[in-house]
């Protein structure tokens, strides 16, 4: 065997080179060149193509193709949002080149929302081609801190977070302690949202999430952790949790409202249980993305699924607080039972201990996901 | 002896099948569950028997869509990735050059690289040089791990290869062109499809390095990563049943027609016991050894 | 030889696209990615190159777990592959008869249905209302409460059945090779089977071991979707470490670390195998190699 010196030389060479390149050059820092405010998105005739990317089981079969009939849009409804962080990363490479990857709406969570805005990848709505959307949004929802007068989000439902529960395998869990419960050991999931599990986790120890430090979301990732690392808590998932619960396999969760009516399909024991300590409320938000293709287009969907009937129609799918004014009596027309749900239309005093979903105090965001990431890469 | 040698040997065999029974365990139960009558949106319990899936089985327009992209990739990393595979296992085989040394180096690395890695490194030069990710740049990776494993495949067929069959055509006064239409394709032939057919599955498959380097593209197998989080419909069974059958037919075509190109070929004194790729992914080609 | 074949240039005319390709998508990536490992920063802040070679120092401590519980299972996987992949590919090879190539068939079929499809099988099989843990647990090799879902256990046996015919097709093409005279010559010589196979059919089958071994450890080492459909985060491997930072957590320069340090590893092991059995033999030469000796 001749000894590889030449094969070494050039392998450095190479090295050096890229090194070189690498060092000469700053890999393109996040966001847009130039003014991040960028020109509303003018109107024009809606008709031609339409692509959405929305989370799975979040609408139901008929609205889109009702929509096509009634408009002749004809759109390509992708069901591609798994988790805020992943859908931002995938897309983050083409964001940056003012290509939204043929996508005229995102459907995304309040504080990713203001994230893509921030770094200047989404567009102002033109105020007057979504006025009748506008017009139908509940008061409640119109003032979000994240943006005040919603120029640039509109939501496409909200919901709560609390515990999801297998009553018949899990009869006593009410509150956030009782996930800690060594009898329900190994049976236990959160959620990998960061926003969703850790406030949750701060309530159950009397801290209020809206005004919580650093160290108190360090502190209840700590005790997270202990949690995962125990085996006491067996999952930090996104949506997947609900396969572990319909199994059987987890019998309490950590998760969103809507899905537990949507697994009562699969087993009839599953619940939504609002924690003693209340519930975490939050919206994922339709936002136009900078150089979408078809903003008019968009619009028009937003007026669409901003009526009260065609509202009902997806209400009565997926469970989650309907945004719109007006929609309770359409949706008893279609199934009395939905329209009592306090899923669907929560009573002051069934949400009176929720809280917005809090954004961890800014400047130590990085160190905190970083922290929590940890919990979902073990360690 | 002998009876304790017949037990040794039948206990071989036996154990054999026990490990086909379990390699083949996993396709039964999602053969089985295509035909399963979900409650709710999970297919994991057995419900009832049901061929509904089957008739609809094109009922979900982004499975098809996935199954389409999927489908139109693989078909273009196969050509390219055969072609340029094809082109540098020729020039290992039939010519003496300085470098080959760093010519098989970087045909084996990419081969032994975990995917995760190669996945990232192509991520982070994509990003370096603010490059859309989409289906271009999901071909150019397909393409980029299928060239080894084509070139493997068509390499151990070449080596085979008897050139007095090419001297003689040219001896019969054929000129180079002819002769590389004439004899050498017709004999590697079975070496490219299979090659080609193994690059095929092979991008089919793939989802560790897709999923860095797909931006909002969605191939088959990242279809699946989505739905898995929500209960995989019933379709992707379908779906999968299908693939496994295409891909036995394949197989025994494969086999049956290198067969038939052994026959033909039969009048090489020489004549090696087919090919041995010492790969797993080579799988069509040994399988006809 | 034709005229187009004499040319000095021929053979690199030949290789120079394919080389190419692999060179730009395969060499250069690997070069950025080490030199990524050396920014600080992230992609929504800035990122600067600062030569910070603390990012490996960082991707070792803070990762240590996750890259120590990578070889083990890889390296329990690629074992219980041997076991398993041995007795099968001798079967095959020298007991199959007629039915050696739908047996064969029958071993690599699978494993072009989908591996994800695969895996989440197997989520159904393991599951704890299934029926394996119920078998386990009448036969009390599982407590009652015993589950495996999210175990190591099916973390393991995932990696093993994935990665399974990477370890058969190298031991099967060694052995199906081997001139069976050779046996009959040891029988004759030693007059005891057992003798016959450890002098002769071991060696010689060998460098398929060993081809194997390789083959089915890096693939495994480097896994993720078997830690995360068969795991819990307490599995979670190195694989899922660098998925989620360059996915998620967007770290990227410590996520290159890591990387990097994964395929230092993995080189060094290649390099080991090369200096004993030749780069050529990874490309399914190992009979060459071994009538060379």
């Amino acid at each position: 065997m001749k000894p590889p010196v030449r094969i070494v030389v050039a392998l450095l060479g190479l090295v050096a080179s890229a090194l070189l390149a690498a060092g000469c050059s700053d890999l393109g820092a996040g966001g847009l060149d130039g003014p991040t405010e960028t020109a509303e998105a003018a109107p024009g005739p809606g008709n031609g193509e339409l692509t959405i990317s929305n989370w799975p089981s979040y609408i139901d079969r008929n609205t889109v193709s009702d929509f096509e009939a009634k408009t002749g849009i004809s759109v390509d409804y992708i069901e591609d949002v798994n988790d805020n962080n992943e859908f931002f990363s995938k897309l983050q490479p083409t964001l940056q080149n003012r290509d939204p990857a043929g996508r005229s709406i995102f459907v995304v969570t309040d504080w990713m929302a203001n994230k893509m805005h921030n770094l200047g990848y989404l567009q102002k709505f033109d105020q007057k081609s979504v006025a009748p959307a506008m017009a139908n949004l509940v008061p409640s929802l119109q003032h979000p801190a994240f943006d005040p007068n919603r120029e640039f989000s509109l939501p496409w439902q909200s919901g709560m977070t609390g515990l999801v529960v297998n009553t018949a395998k899990a009869p006593d869990i009410k509150s956030i302690n009782d996930i800690f419960d060594p009898q329900y050991k190994g049976k236990i999931t959160v959620l990998s949202e960061m926003r969703d599990t850790v406030p949750l986790i701060m309530k159950a120890d009397g801290i209020n999430p809206e005004d919580a430090t650093a160290d108190d979301w360090l502190n209840a990732i700590d005790k997270l952790k202990e949690a995962v690392d125990s085996g006491q808590i067996i999952g930090v998932t996104g949506n997947s949790y609900i396969n572990d619960m319909a199994r059987g396999d987890v019998v309490a969760a950590i998760g969103w409202s809507g899905d537990a009516i949507q697994l009562q399909a699969d087993d009839p024991d599953i619940q939504f249980v609002m924690p003693e300590q209340g519930c975490i409320l939050w919206s994922d938000n339709m936002v136009i993305p900078v150089g979408a293709p078809n903003p008019a287009a968009a619009y028009e969907w937003m007026n669409y699924v901003y009526q009260p009937e065609n509202q009902a129609q997806i209400a009565n799918y997926n469970y989650y607080f309907s945004p719109v004014k007006g929609v309770k009596p359409y949706l008893k027309k279609i199934n009395p039972e939905a329209a009592k749900s306090p899923l669907i239309f929560p009573t002051e005093s069934f949400t009176k201990n929720c809280s917005t979903q809090p954004d961890p105090p800014r400047l130590d965001t990085a160190e905190i996901e970083k922290a929590f990431q940890s919990l979902v890469t073990g360690g | 002896m002998k009876a304790v040698n017949w037990i040794r040997e039948r206990g071989v065999m036996i154990f054999a099948i026990l490990v086909v029974i379990y390699t083949l365990l996993p396709i039964a139960v999602i053969i089985a569950f295509s035909f399963n009558d979900p409650a709710g949106k999970f297919n994991f319990t057995w419900q009832g028997f049901t061929t509904q899936y089957w008739g609809d089985a094109f009922a979900i327009s982004d499975l098809n869509k996935a199954m389409l992209t999927s489908l139109e990739l693989a078909a273009a990393a196969t050509i390219i990735a055969t072609i340029l595979g094809t082109m540098i296992a020729l020039a290992l085989v039939r010519y003496q050059f300085r470098g080959r040394r760093m010519a098989n180096l970087l045909i084996v690395i990419p081969m032994t690289s975990p995917e995760v890695v190669i996945g990232a490194a192509l991520l982070s030069m994509f990003v370096y040089f603010q490059v859309s990710t989409g289906f271009i740049t999901l071909l150019i990776a397909h393409i980029m791990f299928s060239i080894s494993f084509v070139v493997v495949v068509v390499r151990s067929r070449l080596i085979g290869f008897d050139r007095r069959l090419e001297e003689a055509a040219r001896d019969l006064g054929a000129d180079a062109s002819t002769t590389f239409r004439t004899v050498t394709l017709p004999l590697i032939a079975p070496g490219l499809i299979s090659a080609a057919l193994l690059a095929f599955a092979l991008s089919l498959d793939d989802f560790v390095i897709s999923n860095f380097n797909s931006g909002t593209t969605v191939t088959f197998p990242l279809y699946i990563f989505g739905a898995a989080q929500r209960g995989i419909p019933v379709q992707v069974n379908v779906f999968a049943t299908m693939l496994f059958m295409l891909t036995v037919v394949a197989m025994v075509v494969t086999v049956l027609q290198q067969r038939r190109a052994e026959k033909l070929a039969s009048v090489r004194p020489d004549q090696e016991d087919g090919t041995t790729p010492g790969l797993p992914a080579s799988a069509p080609a040994t399988a006809t050894s | 030889m034709g005229a187009w074949a004499k040319s000095k240039g021929t053979p690199y005319f030949l290789m120079g696209p394919g080389l190419l390709w692999l060179t730009i998508f395969f060499v250069l990536p690997m070069l950025f990615m080490l030199s990524v490992s050396l920014y600080q920063g992230s992609l929504d802040t800035t990122f600067e190159m600062t030569w910070h070679f603390e990012n490996f120092k960082t991707a070792i401590t803070d990762f240590d777990t996750q890259f120590v519980r990578s070889f083990i299972y890889a390296g329990a996987a690629t074992l219980l592959c041997l076991v398993i992949a041995y007795p099968l590919s001798y079967a095959i090879a020298f007991k199959a008869g007629r039915w050696r190539q739908v047996m064969l068939l029958c071993v690599i079929a699978p494993f072009f249905t989908t591996y994800l499809i695969r895996t989440y099988a197997w989520q159904t099989i393991l599951s704890n209302d299934g029926t394996v843990v119920n078998v386990f647990q009448t036969l009390g090799i599982l407590g009652d409460d015993g589950t495996l879902l999210k175990t190591p256990t099916a973390v393991i046996a995932g990696l093993t059945y994935n990665f399974l015919p990477f370890m058969v097709l190298p031991i099967y093409a060694s052995l199906e090779q081997m001139d069976t005279r050779l046996i009959e010559a040891g029988r004759d010589l030693y007059s005891n089977a057992r003798t016959a196979f450890f002098k002769i059919t071991l060696p010689i089958s060998m460098p398929g071991v060993i081809a194997g071994t390789l083959l089915t450890f890096i693939p495994a080492v480097g896994d993720y979707v078997n830690a995360t459909f068969l795991g819990s985060p307490n599995q979670a491997m190195i694989g899922n470490v660098i998925q989620s930072q360059y996915l998620v957590t967007k770290d990227y320069p410590i996520a290159a670390a890591i990387s990097f340090i994964m395929m230092a590893l993995i080189v060094l092991m290649i390099a080991i195998y090369i200096k004993f059995a030749g780069e050529e033999s990874l490309m399914g030469d190992e009979a060459e190699v071994v009538t060379a000796k």
